[in-house]
């Protein structure tokens, strides 16, 4: 390929890239050196605004959050997809139709679908959910109000609308496995537990870890499932990092661009502080292929 | 691709199609447009006009009125749907350089005192003595346009009031032989009353958001005992005056006879509450009553009855806030002012508040009667009865950035002395931001 072809084909991307990709970087990490106000130039602050973002106990309240929502989460996405996956993978004819179906939820808004999710848990509209745990338990959970009611009812959104992503790429990576390795187990007498722990998820390793990469990226920005599932989520301790941000430095048409781009750029940290072992995973088994 | 796959693929699409449908929403509705006259004169050129305004029951007739009516074929008037924060949001940020995306935007009383002490309005005085006669401005409450004004001139044309207006069931009333209650202390009783009867655990819906609605009832409470968020003379925050205490006080002795999740409450939660009959007795703005009339929302809809708020601790104050929303021209619009005001001046013309009855509260003299909706005549008396406005650029600041604290104190996690202590720091900052005048 000549020279200027490689630029030609290379240039549109790169200009992508650095367009919707570093210049906002950049900018966010200016930012949050500044105090910067819509349609102002900044005015430099030095590290003032990581001081105020980082002895706000809200932040802390909010990072132990959004971490716990995310192993809790991931966890589940990872064993459920699984198990899911496998299941799915085994239907016949049927299959397009029940994929089809379990993916309604990973493409509906994440806002629309979990104000659908909040009213199963509504006593106001007749929240079926709510019903049966009060008739089954004979008490009324407050699941709006109480920290770890409404913490559960979180996960499990997160866990119904992410479930299908997870399942699909991990069909994929069974679709991949060979027929004739899993026959070999079996002949060997593996049962089915043995032929899943031993040589079927050995198999898919990277597979699943891509499925965990892209869940904590999604799960640690979690925000908009937040405004119907939890109103209150300041008072009960259960604002994301990303609702925190929009909260103080957005909300009511707040201004605070500056203290908003720190903790994100805290955010990126933290989002490459916990992909830092998937990542290094996926690098060590690159070098090995 | 394999056969299975194109299946896969298309019933996936056909699902993310159907439900992005069901969840884009329309474009602005155009059942609640009247055609009204808007003779503005041809512009030179093409012109776009872009409204900011929220979607409700309340604002829609006029703003679907505006884009109705002034759409020529040399001019374009776009309103895209948005809900309250969205607006907030985009007000900030189309008003914070030197040209902005929307060139009309619906501004309240509480916010625009803020806005218009940044220069970010467009004065309207001058419009007003060149237009007034043709579009009857004269006919405006002089009131509401003083709630739009600030230091002496008009930033916004009145298009609706709403006040609080309690709404309640005439037969749980009836048959407790209750009456509609004037001060807390008799909406408690009624409250343990309807408690006692054993139908309705929870009596009383307030819209408690904790997130929003809350500091509008903390400043309503307030503003019932006489007090100001701030003493305008001195410039010194009243959190440590002994009303402020009484305020948190009163609406903490509600609190027994509401949902236990309240606090996670907005209107249309309270609404939601008084439909289902799970509530007796809600007190919410003007502008959501109509709903409540309406059969299609509730069973109960000719049940429903309505009074003035009550007062908090018995005064001539109601437990009440008065919101003026009009229409305001951002000064970096970039349309001719003229033109924008001739708009916004036919979208609250006699034809187009007449039409808005009885979903809003026009700003019109005359147009809302005892006869004309079924709330008329408590909104009238709570209209007399409503606390003073605050037209500083403070206030709006101060409620905002003490809505943590108060939610904190009415949910029982903060002591009401340190929260009250907390809040006055709060208030002598920001106000200490602005240079007295």
């Amino acid at each position: 390929m000549r020279r200027r072809e490689f630029l030609a084909f290379v240039a549109p991307s790169v200009l992508v890239m650095g367009g919707l990709l570093l210049l906002p970087l950049y900018r966010t990490v200016e930012w949050s050196f500044e105090r910067v106000n819509y349609g102002e130039d900044g005015e430099f602050v030095g590290l003032s605004n990581y001081g105020d973002a980082l002895t706000d106990a809200r932040l802390g309240q909010a990072v132990l959050f959004t971490v716990g929502l995310t192993v809790a989460v991931v966890a589940a996405l990872l064993v459920g997809g699984y198990l899911l996956a496998v299941m799915v993978n085994r239907l016949g004819r049927a299959k397009p139709w029940v994929l089809g179906i379990l993916l309604i939820s990973y493409v509906v808004p994440h806002v629309v679908g979990a104000t659908m999710f909040s009213w199963l848990f509504d006593a106001n509209f007749g929240g079926v959910v709510n019903q049966l745990v009060t008739i089954v338990t004979g008490q009324e959970v407050l699941w709006f109000t109480d920290p770890w009611p409404n913490r559960v009812m979180v996960w499990l959104n997160t866990i119904w609308f992410m479930l299908p992503f997870s399942m699909l790429v991990i069909i994929a990576g069974l679709q991949g496995v060979s027929t004739e390795i899993i026959e070999a187990a079996k002949i060997d007498g593996a049962g089915p537990w043995r032929t899943h722990w031993n040589v079927i998820i050995p198999n898919i390793r990277g597979v699943l870890g891509f499925v965990a990469i892209i869940s904590i990226m999604d799960i640690l920005r979690t925000f908009d499932q937040l405004i119907p599932l939890s109103p209150q989520a300041v008072q009960i301790g259960n604002e994301s990092i990303m609702l925190y941000i929009y909260n103080i430095a957005f909300q009511d048409g707040g201004q605070q661009l500056g203290l908003g781009s720190a903790v994100n750029v805290l955010l990126i940290l933290l989002i490459g502080l916990m992909l830092f072992p998937f990542i290094r995973n996926v690098a060590r088994e690159a070098r090995q292929a | 691709m394999s056969r299975s796959r194109w299946q896969v693929l298309a019933v996936a699409m056909s699902a993310a199609v159907l439900l992005s449908a069901c969840g884009a929403g329309s474009r602005t509705a155009e059942s609640s447009a009247a055609q009204v006259a808007c003779d503005l004169p041809a512009p030179p050129q093409p012109v776009t006009v872009n409204v900011l305004a929220y979607n409700s029951s309340a604002i829609d007739p006029f703003t679907n009125t505006m884009v109705a009516s002034c759409t020529t074929d040399q001019i374009t008037v776009n309103h895209e749907p948005i809900d309250f924060a969205g607006q907030v949001q985009k007000t900030t940020a189309t008003l914070a350089g030197d040209t902005g995306t929307y060139d009309i935007v619906e501004t309240y009383g509480f916010v625009l005192p803020t806005l218009a002490a940044e220069d970010k309005l467009a004065p309207l005085d001058d419009f007003v003595a060149q237009f007034g006669e043709q579009y009857g401005l004269d006919g405006l409450d002089p009131a509401m346009r003083e709630a739009l004004s600030y230091d002496g001139k008009l930033y916004g044309l009145p298009m609706q009031a709403q006040m609080y207006v309690m709404a309640y069931r005439k037969d749980v009333f009836d048959a407790l032989g209750l009456q509609p209650p004037t001060t807390f202390a008799e909406m408690r009783d009624a409250a343990t009353a309807i408690q006692q009867a054993g139908e309705i655990p929870y009596p009383i819906a307030l819209p408690l958001l904790a997130s929003a609605d809350i500091s509008t009832a903390y400043d309503a409470a307030l503003g019932s005992l006489g007090v100001d968020y701030v003493d305008a003379e001195t410039r010194t925050p009243n959190f440590d005056a002994p009303e402020a205490v009484t305020a948190f006080e009163e609406l903490r002795s509600l609190v027994p006879f509401m949902d236990p999740q309240v606090t996670t409450f907005d209107q249309p939660r309270v609404q939601q509450q008084m439909y289902n009959g799970s509530a007796a007795m809600a007190i919410m703005f003007s502008g959501r009553m109509n709903d409540l009339s309406q059969p299609t929302n509730s069973r109960f809809a000719d049940q429903f009855a309505f009074a003035p708020p009550p007062s908090v601790g018995g005064g001539d104050v109601l437990y009440n806030s008065l919101s003026v929303d009009g229409w305001s021209i951002p000064a970096n619009a970039a349309a001719d002012p003229a033109l924008l005001f001739q708009m916004i001046a036919t979208a609250v013309g006699e034809d187009a508040s007449r039409a808005s009855v009885p979903a809003a509260f026009p700003a019109r003299e005359g147009i809302v009667t005892a006869d004309s909706s079924p709330y008329a005549a408590a909104a009238l008396e709570s209209i007399g009865q409503a606390p003073p406005a605050e037209p500083y650029p403070w206030t709006s600041r101060i409620a905002n950035d003490t809505r943590t604290v108060v939610a904190d104190v009415i949910l029982g996690n903060t002591p009401i002395p340190d929260g009250l202590a907390q809040m006055q720091q709060i208030a002598t900052e920001i106000v200490g931001e602005y240079p007295p005048q």
